[in-house]
């Protein structure tokens, strides 16, 4: 059974350790401001050279605005879990009755609060810059981010696993292992641009086939409920393997012991 | 009466591949009692608490807390244990007051804002709350870490050298409380500390334990006294040379530094050795006899391990 109020102690945790970090704020609001103004005024210039054509411009503010869910969810299992490292808090925490999985639920959980704020907050600035409308997308925004954040969570676990047993000597890989799948994703341009057996690769990622619907409405106003549900199983299937990989890989490190990654 | 059992250890090992950290550890902690675990560096203390605490798994026995199955029943037992080590820290960036209120809702305490306040007062260090950590002196965070393990009203709590990095006037409030908490709410304690004096005053028994293995355990003053020999202390200025002759002449084991002599006599013979010297002129200007202590007896130990 889940304990929520531990769950929620360790959602206060993480906020705490936000709001003193400064880079951790810059990270929720400075990065994100930068990405949408660099990238926003480069899919101005384009839409410029297309005759005014505006979707080259929505296509670039839509793979931003959206693709800062699947890293937000990511980051946030990744770099709180090496704040407790850094911290060398670990110990501390697991002599409390703090479970495995009340952590993963704090991770979720903060992850869907900071997603859902600088995804807000890129969204505000892309409509007040370039009268972009995220809810011009109406109710698919719910399945959109939905699906994104279950990618980011899978995504998150998996290198969360690795970082619980290997600790801080593979740390880098909490802030760029999402380069790994972001060309695969296809965020700013379509799969079919891909070289062919990237393309099978990509097919693999659930959040290509959002990214792919993402511009489907954005060009005819429509979207394909199969490829969304294919995303979303994949999701089921990811996600589910991740937790128990990294369920797996925390058990292993507290037989070598959970101090000596402090 | 029986005593009631808080903690039982039968046959804890760990190994790493082919190096056993932990030998076949057994220990059992009754209510209300302070058990010290001494050891040198490398002996398996700390590995010895964090399975306790279940953050590092064994490779064979049985750990029993309270009667109840550990790592098994895990949840239920840590809510009423607790642990604090200078070896570990907190949240950087966190203040006092955060950092207290977190692990009161990780620990559930009902009455968070009086269980903190009272902890804060009892430690002194309540003018600290709004402080971040990382602006704490090693002393200060040492004491945080008491308040943390105390907050829970801990029937056991598992002690990493906790008076480590305190000036002496705090140490001696911190054992203050430790020996109320255990005389007002029998809290039991598992100490280790490398201050021999603390842990003379502070525990019930001792054990000491070496490459993992328990060697001996028994009151600090039962292990003191294992070592036979009293080192009579003495300052002799006039007779000096004749004393020195009678010392290397009679085979005593001695050291000398000018005129301060160390002789290191069987407790039993003490009597009768200040007897010969003033049968033979001998006369010392001041005189000192110590008894073995438990210090004595860990540098013993540490003494076969090195030799």
């Amino acid at each position: 059974m889940i304990n929520f109020n531990r769950v929620w102690a360790l959602v206060i945790r993480y906020a705490i350790d936000t709001r003193h970090n400064y880079d951790r704020l810059t990270d929720v609001f400075f990065l994100p401001a930068m990405d949408l103004f660099v990238w926003g005024l480069t899919g101005l210039y384009l839409a410029q050279l297309t005759n005014g054509s505006e979707n080259y411009l929505y296509v670039i503010l839509s793979g931003l605005v959206f693709w800062v869910v699947v890293v937000r969810a990511q980051y946030e299992i990744t770099i709180n879990l090496l704040v407790e490292l850094w911290d060398r808090n670990l110990v501390n925490l697991f002599t409390t009755p703090l479970k495995i999985s009340e952590w993963i639920s704090a991770f979720m959980v903060f992850g869907l609060f900071k997603a859902i704020i600088i995804m807000s907050f890129s969204a505000l600035l892309a409509f007040i810059f370039y009268g972009y409308n995220i809810f011009s997308f109406g109710g698919y925004i719910i399945l959109f981010i939905v699906n994104l954040l279950l990618t980011g969570w899978a995504y998150g676990f998996i290198l969360g696993g690795f970082l619980i047993r290997f600790g801080k000597t593979i740390q880098t890989i909490g802030w760029v292992g999402i380069m790994l799948i972001t060309p695969f994703s296809a965020v700013y341009y379509p799969v079919s641009i891909l070289p062919h057996w990237a393309q099978t690769v990509a097919y693999f990622i659930p959040s290509t086939y959002i990214f792919e619907e993402i511009r489907r409405v954005l060009f005819t106003g429509a979207v394909s409920y199969d490829k969304l549900l294919i995303s979303f199983i994949l999701n089921i299937i990811y996600l589910s393997f991740s937790i128990w990989f990294f369920v797996w890989m925390f058990h292993k490190s507290r037989r070598l012991g959970l101090g000596r990654l402090i | 009466m029986e005593k009631n059992i808080i903690l039982e250890v039968k046959n804890l090992t760990k190994k790493f591949n082919s190096f056993t950290a932990v030998d076949d550890l057994s220990l059992e902690i009754g209510e209300g009692e302070v058990l010290g675990l001494l050891g040198p560096n490398g002996a398996g203390k700390t590995t010895t608490i964090h399975i306790l605490l279940g953050v590092m798994e064994a490779t064979g026995g049985i750990i029993k807390y309270f009667d109840k199955p550990f790592p098994k029943e895990r949840e239920s037992v840590l809510k009423q244990i607790n642990y604090s080590s200078t070896y570990i820290s907190m949240p950087w960036l966190s203040s006092v007051d955060e950092i207290l209120n977190i692990y009161a809702r990780l620990y559930e305490v009902d009455d968070k804002k009086k269980r903190i306040a009272k902890l804060l007062g009892e430690f002194e260090i309540e003018h600290l709350r709004k402080q971040q950590f990382s602006f704490l002196s090693a002393g200060e965070k040492t004491r945080l870490f008491l308040v943390k393990a105390f907050l829970n009203y801990p029937k056991l709590i598992l002690l990493d050298e906790p008076t480590a990095s305190l000036d002496p006037d705090i140490a001696i409030k911190i054992r203050r409380f430790l020996k109320k908490e255990k005389a007002e709410y029998n809290v039991s304690m598992l100490f280790t500390s490398h201050n021999m004096s603390e842990v003379e005053e502070m525990c019930d028994r001792v054990m000491i334990i070496k490459s993992g293995k328990i060697i001996d355990q028994d009151t600090p003053e039962n292990l003191a006294k294992k070592l036979h020999n009293s080192q009579v202390e003495l300052l002799i200025m006039k007779d000096n040379k004749i004393a020195e002759n009678y010392f290397k002449e009679k085979k005593f084991s001695y050291t000398v530094d000018r005129y301060r002599f160390v002789i290191s006599l069987a407790e039993q013979h003490v009597a009768e050795f200040l007897q010969t010297l003033t049968s033979q002129n001998i006369k010392y200007e001041e005189i000192s006899i110590n008894k073995p202590t438990l210090e004595d007896y860990f540098l013993e130990v540490l003494k076969e391990k090195y030799d």
